[in-house]
């Protein structure tokens, strides 16, 4: 009774990934799951956020509504809006069975660290800087997206990361209303007493959680307006003034 | 102030602490060799362990008032599953007394024994399935006295409606039908569950939709019409109420899950009166009465202790 030895077997067998139910299946599911509701608490948080943070007022009330909504387990979430007459558990196109109330939920978990590092990371842009734009003659939406979006913008990511990893690894839960992803592999392994397929979704989830943490850090470094390095040693040349 | 309410905070974490460890201490093993106690009664100490889900823990309730009324001076824990009162120490060293399901134990003991993929002892005769089974019970020390009526297996449900508009009363005649089958996660691929449907009695599951053993979301999905066919056991006594109706497994696909007493062998041959008591119950219990007392646990919301003394008065058991 190898437990680790099993679980490897079970990774590295072709016919556990391959075909219809099988690991890439679930994985390119739950991914497409994981970023669409990604993709709708950046589209519904970030505004709000970053606006608030911006004005400097409201804050308080969103992070802590936000916050609030941290506290809920997300399975109680699921299990309540599946049981209500909408969203029920219609098929919802790609998202499976309970597709929409697993979105919803999933988004609402999502919010949290968008909103509140896009809250904190504008309010926090030091009233120096604020100023000196001001001083220089720049309107609010100049000061915004010239000033406070770009020095910001490594908080606004990794609060945007942080809920891409939380709302992967979380994902898995769709796999209690019979919905898609690699929850399945998780649930039909201890339901079986056969713990090396559970613990072989359960690591599987943990890698990918690792690769997309990789990934959108890399991301973010391409990106980054602020990043230290190359930008440094332009400045320590001071061929071009920087404040002109 | 501040010192107080530090202090009281202190108090209330050491009074927790304490509970903690007098619950780690308060194992089943102490609960079963209370020799002191022996006094109080005429037949000593007996300690019954069984599995907590309502059925189970109704059956034990039924023991433990018969066995209480035989003399003994009984101790009873409940667990969530039979891993626990089957561990080392545990039954049948210092549990005497577990209710059990035939096919449940044996099959336990055949793949502890034998590993996860042993050939299965179980058939659909629960006395075959104890005989299969007699050398493994011999050597872990546990006797079956015998089993009852009452059997406790996978079952399948239908509205009420898709029975009339189909004329299904029986498993066979979906034969060919597509259905989608609400059921248990390890469902899939098992003799006493798709793999049956689908080999033995020619049912075309289209699609398994894994939402639980007899669960809510189970029982709704039939209700919606999202699924055909549903699975639960052949003794739940919630389905009349949700106007749900079994089908009949007519071509025994389910392995013998009758009820039985698994007894420790050696407390059973230093107590041989437990059997005289404990097979009456046996007797008196059929498949229908416990779906009923059942019902009255699950759905009328009645104690198992309630409902498990009124039917042993019921019987004349008591």
């Amino acid at each position: 009774m190898n437990l680790f030895g099993d679980t490897w077997n079970f990774l590295t067998d072709p016919s556990n990934w391959q075909g219809p139910g099988g690991m890439i299946e679930l994985l390119v599911q739950q991914l497409l799951l994981s970023l669409t509701a990604l993709a709708l608490a950046v589209l519904v948080g970030l505004p709000l956020a970053l606006w608030l943070g911006h004005v400097g007022r409201g804050g308080f009330l969103a992070i802590n509504i936000s916050n609030v909504g941290r506290a809920i387990p997300t399975f109680a979430l699921l299990a309540i809006l599946v049981t209500a007459d909408f969203p029920g558990t219609q098929e919802f196109g790609p998202y499976g069975r309970a597709g929409l109330a697993t979105l919803i939920a999933l988004t609402l978990f999502a919010l949290p660290p968008i909103i509140t590092n896009g809250y904190v990371a504008i309010r926090e842009v030091p009233d120096d800087v604020k100023q000196s734009a001001v001083g220089m003659g720049m309107t609010a939406a100049q000061r915004f997206f010239r000033v406070e979006l770009p020095l910001g913008l490594p908080l606004i990511m990794s609060g945007v990361r942080l809920a891409l990893v939380q709302v992967w690894a979380t994902a898995t839960i769709a796999a209690m209303v019979a919905g898609p992803g690699l929850g399945r592999v998780i649930t039909d392994g201890f339901f079986r007493s056969d713990y090396p397929k559970g613990i072989a979704g359960a690591v599987v989830v943990a890698v990918v959680a690792l690769v997309l943490e990789l990934l959108t850090a890399g991301l973010q470094r391409g990106v980054d307006p602020t990043r230290r390095g190359p930008v440094r040693r332009a400045d320590a040349r001071t061929e071009q003034p920087v404040g002109s | 102030m501040h010192v107080k309410a530090r202090r009281s905070l202190a108090a209330a974490a050491t009074a927790g602490l304490l509970l903690l460890a007098g619950c780690a201490g308060d194992d089943l093993s102490s609960s079963g060799s209370g020799d002191d106690s022996s006094q109080s009664s005429d037949q000593g100490a007996l300690a019954i362990s069984g599995q907590s889900f309502p059925e189970a823990a109704l059956v034990t309730a039924m023991y433990d008032a018969l066995l209480t009324d035989g003399g003994y001076d009984t101790t009873v824990k409940l667990v969530d599953t039979r891993d626990i009162y089957m561990g080392a120490g545990q039954f049948p060293e210092s549990i005497d007394v577990v209710p059990e399901y035939v096919g449940g134990i044996v099959d336990f003991l055949n793949t502890t024994e034998n590993g996860a993929n042993a050939k299965p002892l179980t058939t659909p005769d629960a006395q075959e399935s104890i005989d299969n089974a007699q050398d493994l019970l011999d050597q872990k020390g546990v006797t079956l006295l015998q089993p009852s009526e009452a059997t406790d297996t996978n079952a399948f449900f239908v509205t009420e409606q898709y029975s009339e508009e189909n004329n299904a009363t029986k498993l066979s005649d979906l034969e060919g039908e597509d259905v989608t089958l609400a059921a248990a996660p390890d469902c899939q691929g098992r003799p006493d569950c798709e793999g049956g449907l689908t080999d033995v009695y020619g049912i075309k599951i289209e699609k398994i939709l894994p939402l639980g053993f007899a669960s809510d979301q189970t029982y709704q999905s039939v209700l919606d019409g999202e699924s055909e066919l549903g699975l639960t056991s052949t003794t739940d006594g919630t389905l009349e109420q949700q106007g749900l109706v079994l089908l009949e497994d007519d071509k025994s696909i389910q392995p013998a899950q009758n009820l039985v007493p698994a007894i420790s062998s050696d407390f059973l041959a230093d107590h041989p009166d437990v059997e005289d008591i404990l097979n009456p119950l046996m007797a008196a219990l059929t498949t229908e009465k416990l779906t009923e007392l059942n019902g009255r646990v699950a759905v009328d919301r009645e104690k198992p202790e309630d409902v498990a003394q009124d039917f042993l008065q019921q019987e004349g058991l008591l």
